[in-house]
């Protein structure tokens, strides 16, 4: 199972874990990038830190605790300059982008790893809105890839830079993230469908209608399933758009929750393509 | 198509008022023989009293249709959602006018009035497209002298035993009737001191708020959880169409839990908001017709200072 949730530190996250870091202070941000990957490097998976600047402040970094130069010396540890990746302004391909970590990740594997664990100083790829529309459905495709694979990820955000409303564009994405930046999420669900968690009421109307078309759920013989299991509260508003987004795909909508009032509130709109099941 | 509503177009809304259990059959066997002879589908929704008087007075197999009046009549959105229903149905299967008659609650009969006021009045628009014709009888021993005032000025035709239907001069043009209504705050828990009064919450904020103040409530916890949907709801509309401050305050009694939502604008422009389902759910008004579906009463308030949703769930005060 991986986690879900808020959090307030880096720690305890496991070979699969997805966690998104928005900060306001750049100091603060290393301490939960080095919790992250040293965790990593206890379940034996490689790590990488990934950040804008010169390869030796990266390295400067993580040097100084025994563990990290440990790995920087045995090759468990590396790191990458975002500059040197990414040219100014790159918009990531999002299914390009996977498939540069999958094959990162098969390499750690067959390299004796038990997979692969990246920390991704990230913002100077979502600073346009082209930039941000690429990169949040990477975000999406990578979580899907990370159920099925051992590849963990921590993608830190610069809040000052960005700002509340990108940042939490970005938050509610990942199946976790620091707190107070989303009252929902949207991500990949270990059973292979999507997950809707937290409170989808009038506020973050629009926000999940951007969110659900750029994660763009799988349809299953005509079926989108969705795992409603840490879904508090989901209002008409939130259940019209998702009824939208299933008629625009031709499918049913199969939302599986315990959330207050979710299936008396169907009956009372009369949706005829999203159907609520209460979970055993 | 029978006398009486002979040669109207549409919905044929009439009242008649009882004061005896002879004088009630005078009106309501008639109508239903007629009706039955002239093979007019003939729906009935009384309670349990009226019902026992009419099968007794014309057989257990005359033809009428006989609906629980208690579960019929138990929201006005909902009855007037069913009676839709009951009536496209009879009119695909070819019927030209479909007669109605039924105990609308009150007071009288332990149950709030004033939303049922203003489903007497919306009924003229919501079914005036159709061939119906609905008897609203009304008997004087035990409705209150200002629920007879409201049935004089919501329907465009009164009866009698004799058979005439007369014009009601009192009536009303129902837009007219629900834009001017104001009702009192007339239950008794609300002159206690509110387990919640917050000033501007979050949607996120009132139903937390709500759920832990009705925390060992003994109303049911499904209506509880109602109740958490449509206070979202009324604060979301105080948020998105109201005038800020917004004002949520909640009463949690034995038998029900009631909650205010109070901003300083005028409310909803559309007089029917609530009772119809909303013509497009896009364009709004859903929030509202939810909290007539939810609800054990629902009453709007339009005062100088701004406008209140109060909005009950478990036993409502009959008042």
């Amino acid at each position: 199972m991986r986690l879900t949730g808020t959090t307030t530190s880096a720690r305890g996250f496991g070979p699969r874990d997805h966690l998104c870091w928005a900060y306001t202070d750049p100091g603060d941000m290393r301490v939960r990038m080095r919790e992250f990957l040293a965790d990593g490097l206890e379940l034996g998976q490689r790590v990488s830190w990934i950040a804008s600047g010169p390869l030796e402040d990266l390295v400067d970094d993580l040097r100084g605790v025994p563990m990290f130069d440990r790995a920087l010396d045995s090759g468990a540890a590396s790191v990458s300059s975002i500059d040197d990746s990414y040219p100014f302004g790159t918009v990531v391909d999002p299914p390009g982008q996977v498939g540069v970590y999958a094959e990162a990740t098969a390499d750690a594997v067959a390299a004796g790893f038990t997979g692969l664990r990246v920390v991704a100083e990230a913002t100077p790829l979502v600073r346009t809105s082209a930039q941000r529309e690429a990169f949040l459905r990477y975000e999406h495709l990578v979580d899907r890839y990370m159920t099925g694979h051992p590849f963990a990820a921590m993608c830190a955000y610069d809040r000052v830079e960005l700002g509340d409303d990108v940042v939490t564009a970005l938050a509610c994405m990942h199946p976790n993230s620091n707190q107070g930046l989303t009252p929902f999420r949207v991500h990949a669900s270990d059973d292979g469908t999507t997950a809707f968690a937290g409170d989808l009421d009038g506020p973050v109307r629009d926000a999940f209608a951007r969110t659900l078309d750029l994660a763009d759920p799988a349809v299953a013989d005509g079926e989108l399933l969705i795992d409603g299991t840490d879904l508090n509260f989901v209002d008409h508003r939130n259940l019209l758009i998702l009824a939208d987004h299933a008629a625009r795909r031709g499918a049913t909508a199969v939302l599986r929750t315990r959330a207050v009032g979710a299936a008396r509130l169907l009956e009372v709109l009369g949706l005829s393509n999203v159907r609520v099941e209460v979970p055993a | 198509m029978t006398p009486g509503a002979a040669g109207h177009r549409g919905y044929f809304h009439e009242a008649a008022f009882y004061g005896s259990d002879g004088e009630f059959l005078a009106l309501v066997v008639p109508f239903l023989e007629d009706g039955l002879r002239a093979g007019e589908p003939t729906l009935t929704a009384f309670g349990a009293k009226n019902t026992a008087l009419v099968r007794a007075a014309l057989g257990e197999r005359c033809g009428a249709e006989f609906l629980d009046g208690d579960v019929h009549y138990s929201r006005p959105a909902s009855a007037i959602r069913r009676y839709r229903e009951a009536v496209a149905g009879h009119l695909a299967g070819g019927a030209t006018q479909i007669r109605i008659v039924g105990d609308v609650p009150h007071p009288g009969l332990g149950l709030p009035w004033e939303w049922w006021a203003r489903y007497e009045a919306a009924t003229n628009h919501a079914f005036e497209d159709f061939p119906l014709w609905g008897l609203c009888p009304y008997d004087t021993r035990t409705a209150p002298p200002r629920v007879l005032a409201d049935v004089a000025r919501t329907h465009p035709v009164l009866t009698t035993a004799g058979g005439e239907h007369a014009e009601n001069p009192d009536f009303e043009e129902p837009a007219r009737f629900l834009g001017a209504r104001s009702p009192v705050f007339g239950d008794p828990l609300q002159r206690t001191p509110p387990a919640i009064d917050l000033i501007d919450p979050t949607p996120a904020e009132a139903r937390r708020a709500v759920l832990d103040a009705t925390r060992g409530s003994a109303v049911d916890a499904a209506e509880i959880d109602h109740l958490v949907v449509v206070t979202s709801e009324a604060v979301t509309n105080a948020l998105c169409h109201g005038r800020p401050p917004l004002r949520l305050r909640l009463w949690s009694g034995e038998q029900r839990a009631v909650v205010t939502v109070s901003d300083l604008g005028s409310g909803p422009t559309d007089p029917f908001a609530g009772l119809l389902p909303p013509t497009d759910p896009a364009s709004g008004g859903i929030g509202l017709w939810m909290a007539h579906q939810l609800c054990s009463d629902v009453t709007l308030h339009r005062e100088p200072e701004g406008f209140t949703i109060r909005l009950v769930v478990g036993v409502a005060h009959a008042a």
